[in-house]
């Protein structure tokens, strides 16, 4: 950052000669000191991760919480200034509230997506403001059942017009990634925070865009990508949070919800296993294998 | 001297993305008293020391109830401090009005953090210089939460803000294992040993200078009967800085048998 | 004739006579608050040992005209309170809308501390309180099942002013007046709850049910039925009044075609 100190990076909404917002690129370094997030769609849901380094020991172990649930069917992550994340999450609640009044149904996660990315971008264009320091994975279930009518009020017509269509499917999983500039796009696997590149290394090995990975084996990915993110911040320790959408047959039923315990401790274990298999295999090549370890586990 | 330009206001990124006048307004916390929290299975408690401006002056406020199930425990500007704890105390009322429910201590925790966020977002702003700790009960139990003038929350099993703090929460963090299965009576003991750690040599606890909050589940938890926020000052202190006084002389006797065994 | 636009479309003065303008009163108090359109009559409740039963018929009346006959009235609030309403049923759906925004703030974390049944019958009564100081009052009656903060079953009513109403049973609409007789000699006064089971309960709602279907001309006899415990809730939608015998019917005299 050559121009830094000529002025143009004090205050938010300039331009630099070379057509740079300085503060913006500032504030995507409050990101990159972040506790890694990630995000995974799979074929049938969807998984948000975060490793949560812990500061203190007299923190309450398992609460503070940072995935968020915005609706019955999204859920968000955010890597970057903790309190910004919260601010986010909040405006994510009030758009996903204000378009259920509007249309009487659970917000898209692209649509959402869209708004919260209007709304972070409009933090860049006003020197009376900061940029958010925060990026945030949005992740969500829309529903691919038809809406009840009015809230299941009533049962609604039963064929023709405003009827029903037997077997028809919409919706899916959706998975974006909002960043400080509010440039969003949507993933298959989304990585944010001081691990992102490794992270984003791991997730481009699953090939997630041919649709085939399972939910639970996305969790079991999750678990392992976050704790090789964390490898090269090794002397802290962390928590691993996840959350999980699933289909409307699936085990969360269309909603956001954490992963079950078991699930969680499960995909841990498997993920340090993971961890070790790789030491090992290194130290097998240094002609030093050690095999009653290995089946002890 | 070398002048740092990022640090005027608090909407501006330092080119490594931190926001000084955020870290300038932690620094107002550490400038207050020690305020010490802490919680076990059924009780929370929060333990302030009180400072005088001057001997004949009276102490200033260290903790408040916002309501009776929730006290606050503040150290910085204790001005900062009333305009949060107003709106906590309206919040909660309001709970109670509408709902007819005491409001959950993470909510109104969340709630100003978010108040405190849009401080540190916004020209013409400034962030709250005030560090709570906030201690109450709901639902599901007793609860210790932290505040932060960035706007950050976080909830504890034991907790110390204010000058020196650092002694304390190095004893809270010793002591740890031995929290969450202490009585009542012990718990506020040791709130008050982590508090006398951080004093100089020449002060002392008294009952002019310490304060002690309590809030706690009655009996079954979960079936809404508490134990409401109790404040200790003055007299109400004695047979708690007795206790206190007690369980040192009783530990340095250990020590004394101790080392005659050995 | 009239030539005048302000004439056009309306009816001719020489043919009809004056139009009456007093019809599309433009000043004066705001009346279309001041009457519910398409209602559900009766919820009857009981509340037994260990829970409450609460029954809806499924109709929805447009006036005399039985103009829905699928309409949901009870409404389940997370997994242990149901909210049964009579009176309007677009303030129902209004009122429903409330409740899912609330359910899903009350979603946001996921610590326990949720909103029993008492606390949403304080809430739904301000709401009916306010709205009715403001003269724009929501035209519902609703009984409020479930468990209070001790877990013990709460059954309470709030109406369209905001007045609130708590009994072992209640019953609102036609449901008051012949609902209400049945239950009280089914279960006195001071009759323990601990005595009366679950089965005892339903039996009485499925029977004042019926009673209404015979009597109230507003009803219908696909009913539905919730019973709430502490194990969770028992909703069902499709019930029908069974053995049905209107040999009574001939018996009755004095209103209708018959007048003697």
């Amino acid at each position: 950052m050559t121009s830094i100190g000529t002025g143009y990076d004090l205050s938010n909404s300039v331009f630099s000669p070379d057509g740079r917002n300085f503060q913006v690129e500032y504030a995507v370094k409050a990101v990159e000191n972040g506790g890694t997030a990630i995000g995974i769609r799979c074929k049938d849901g969807v998984v948000l991760a975060v490793e949560k380094i812990i500061t203190s020991k007299l923190l309450k172990p398992g609460s503070n919480k940072r995935i968020a649930t915005v609706d019955r069917h999204v859920g968000i992550v955010s890597a970057g200034l903790v309190p910004d994340g919260r601010h986010f999450v909040s405006r994510a609640r009030d758009e996903a509230s204000s378009w259920r009044g509007v249309y009487k149904g659970p917000i898209p996660i692209s649509a959402l997506s869209n708004r919260l990315g209007s709304y972070v971008q409009a933090y860049t264009l006003y020197s009376s403001v900061r940029p958010f320091g925060v990026t945030a994975i949005v992740g969500g279930w829309d529903s691919e059942a038809e809406l009840a009518v009015d809230g299941q009020v009533g049962s609604g017509p039963k064929s023709g017009s405003g009827g029903k269509v037997e077997g028809a499917k919409t919706g899916g999983p959706g998975l974006y990634m909002i960043e400080p500039s509010g440039l969003y796009w949507g993933y298959y696997g989304a990585a944010t925070g001081k691990g992102r590149q490794a992270a984003k290394a791991e997730l481009e090995k699953l090939d997630l865009s041919s649709g085939t990975l399972s939910l639970v084996d996305g969790v079991k990915e999750a678990a392992r990508i976050i704790y090789v993110a964390h490898e090269d911040s090794k002397d802290k320790e962390f928590e691993l949070e996840m959350t999980w959408i699933s289909s409307l047959d699936g085990p969360t039923k269309g909603r956001h919800e954490e992963v079950p315990k078991d699930l969680l401790e499960e995909a841990e274990r498997a993920a340090k296993r993971a961890l070790e298999g790789e030491d090992e295999e290194e130290d097998a090549t240094k002609g030093n294998s050690n095999e009653t370890e290995r089946m002890e586990e | 001297m070398f002048r740092n330009n990022y640090d005027n206001d608090a909407v501006t990124f330092s080119p490594q993305g931190r926001i000084f006048q955020v870290e300038y307004a932690q620094e107002a916390v550490k400038q207050g008293s020690v305020v010490v929290g802490l919680v076990n299975k059924t009780h929370a408690v929060l333990v302030g020391l009180k400072r005088n401006a001057e001997e004949l002056s009276s102490y200033q406020k260290k903790i408040i109830e916002v309501d009776s199930h929730m006290g606050i425990a503040i150290a910085g500007l204790a001005s900062d401090a009333r305009v949060l704890s107003n709106f906590m105390k309206q919040q909660s009322l309001s709970s109670r009005m509408t709902y007819g429910r005491p409001l959950p201590v993470d909510r109104i925790v969340s709630q100003i953090g978010d108040r405190a966020q849009t401080n540190t977002q916004q020209y013409g702003k400034r962030p709250y210089g005030v560090g709570l700790l906030v201690a109450g009960v709901d639902e599901s139990g007793p609860h210790l939460f932290e505040f932060q003038p960035s706007g950050m929350t976080q909830e504890m099993l034991a907790c110390a803000i204010g000058a020196r703090s650092q002694m304390a929460r190095t004893y809270l963090e010793r002591n740890l294992d031995k929290l969450e299965s202490s009585s009542r009576d012990e718990l506020i003991t040791h709130g008050l040993r982590a508090l006398k750690e951080t004093l100089s040599q020449d002060k002392e606890l008294t009952v002019d200078n310490t304060s002690v909050g309590v809030v706690g589940v009655a009996g079954e938890a979960g079936r809404g009967k508490i134990e409401s926020f109790k404040l200790y000052e003055g007299q109400l202190l004695v047979p708690l800085l007795e206790a206190l006084e007690a369980a040192e002389a009783g530990e340095t006797k250990e020590e004394e048998t101790m080392e005659v065994d050995s | 004739m009239n030539h005048f636009p302000e004439a056009w479309g309306r009816p001719r003065d020489d043919v009809y006579g004056a139009y009456n303008p007093l019809y599309l009163q433009t000043t004066g108090p705001k009346a279309h608050t001041q009457s519910p359109a398409v209602t559900g009559t009766s919820v009857v409740a009981v509340k037994f040992n260990g829970g409450v039963a609460i029954a809806a018929d499924n109709l929805a009346s447009y006036g005399s005209l039985a103009r829905f006959t699928d309409v949901k009235r009870l409404r389940k609030f997370g997994e242990s309170a149901i909210v049964g309403f009579s009176g309007d049923v677009s303030d129902m759906q209004y009122i429903d809308r409330l409740l899912e925004s609330i359910d899903i703030r009350e979603n946001y974390s996921t610590n326990g501390n949720t909103l029993n049944a008492k606390n949403l019958h304080t809430y739904l009564s301000k709401v009916l309180y306010k709205r009715r100081s403001e003269f724009n009052p929501l035209w519902n009656h609703i009984l409020v099942a479930g468990f209070d903060e001790d877990k013990k079953p709460f059954l309470s009513s709030a109406d369209l002013l905001g007045t609130t109403f708590s009994a072992p049973h209640l019953a609102t609409g036609f449901g008051a007046h012949l609902a209400i007789p049945i239950l009280r000699r089914l279960f006195p006064e001071e009759t323990p709850l601990e005595s009366i089971s679950k089965d005892e309960a339903v039996a009485a709602l499925r029977e004042c049910i019926k009673v209404l279907w015979y009597r109230d001309a507003r009803s219908l006899d696909k009913y539905s039925l919730a019973v709430v415990t502490e194990a969770g809730i028992e909703i069902q939608e499709d019930q029908q009044v069974e053995a049905q015998s209107w040999a009574f019917a001939e018996a009755i005299k004095g209103y209708g075609a018959q007048v003697n």
